[in-house]
């Protein structure tokens, strides 16, 4: 690995920019990342929501992933925790879906219905 | 499974659910035939064919097609998938593929498949190598080196991953992993 110098310079920035927005995370997203997801392209899925979490600055929210959830054929599957509400479970979340589903219920705090796969636990 | 990048990440997966918390790659390309080797050291595999889709660790259905489906993706260009327990007690998973060969899938994005895997697992250690035309190994990613510049929310960021990203990609593209069928 070349470049730690390049990386070093990097992180100083990071740093001053994470100090100035500590807080804890309200919200978690978390995208199922099995075999099954990742052959209906959950990782694309991931990706868009990370990108849309940086570009609204929505630092109270992180991404994480879990395994197979056992309901291959409505992958890619994510799972939405606010904090004090109930879970929220949404199916064949393609990256435009999950562009809507940031805007809607992310940011806006509604369900969006047309990918809803269940509520609650 | 649309290019090997899925599978690849796919099979990283394997190792993290089975506890691993080191994983070494290797990955080359001689005769144009991409190969990859993958140690880690979780818990092994028992006594069965894992490349059996009906074999798996798995509580949530009886069938696991990850590996199936990779060795098939291999097989079909007349490449190989091995899979064993290596001496330290981890696994060892070897597999080969003919990229000019006309069933063969596109490498995808590879460099991707770690900036996720790095994400999706902060406490695994990743380290890639790439093997150079000389066969001497190059080190380019090294997760113990990178944890010690920059900590768990640092590396989420933009930032930090484009620069994981561009530093494994340029790495790639040299020894001919490219997006689509690799530089000839």
């Amino acid at each position: 690995m070349k470049n730690l110098e390049e990386l070093k310079k990097i992180r100083e920035r990071v740093k001053k920019d994470l100090e100035l927005r500590t807080g804890k995370h309200r919200i978690k997203i978390v995208v199922c990342l099995g075999t099954c997801g990742i052959a209906a392209g959950a990782r694309e899925t991931m990706n868009t929501l990370i990108d849309l979490i940086a570009k609204n600055d929505t630092s109270d929210t992180i991404v994480t992933t879990a395994g197979c959830a056992g309901f291959c054929e409505q992958e890619p599957m994510i799972q939405i925790y606010i904090e004090d509400k109930e879970p929220v479970v949404y199916g064949k979340v393609d990256p435009k879906a999950a562009e809507e589903i940031f805007e809607k219920h992310i940011l806006k705090g509604e369900i969006v219905e047309k990918y809803l796969f269940s509520k609650g636990k | 499974m649309k290019d090997l990048a899925d599978h690849l990440f796919d099979i990283l997966e394997n190792s993290v659910k089975a506890g691993a918390t080191e994983v070494k790659i290797i990955l080359g390309i001689k005769d144009k035939k991409f190969f990859c080797k993958i140690e880690d050291n979780g818990s092994g595999i028992k006594d069965e064919d894992v490349t059996d889709p009906f074999v798996t660790s798995r509580k949530t259905r009886k069938v696991g097609l990850g590996l199936p489906l990779l060795k098939r993706a291999a097989e079909s260009t007349g490449g190989f998938l091995k899979i064993y327990n290596s001496e330290k007690g981890g696994v060892i998973l070897e597999f080969e593929t003919d990229i000019a060969h006309i069933d063969a899938k596109p490498f995808g994005d590879i460099a991707r498949t770690f900036v996720d895997a790095i994400y999706s697992w902060p406490k695994v250690s990743f380290d890639i190598f790439v093997q150079q035309k000389n066969n001497k190994k190059l080190s380019i990613f090294d997760s113990k080196k990178i944890k010690g510049i920059v900590n768990y929310s640092e590396m989420q960021q933009k930032e930090v991953r484009d620069f994981i990203y561009d530093s494994i990609d340029r790495e790639l593209k040299k020894i001919g992993i490219d997006y689509q069928f690799g530089i000839f």
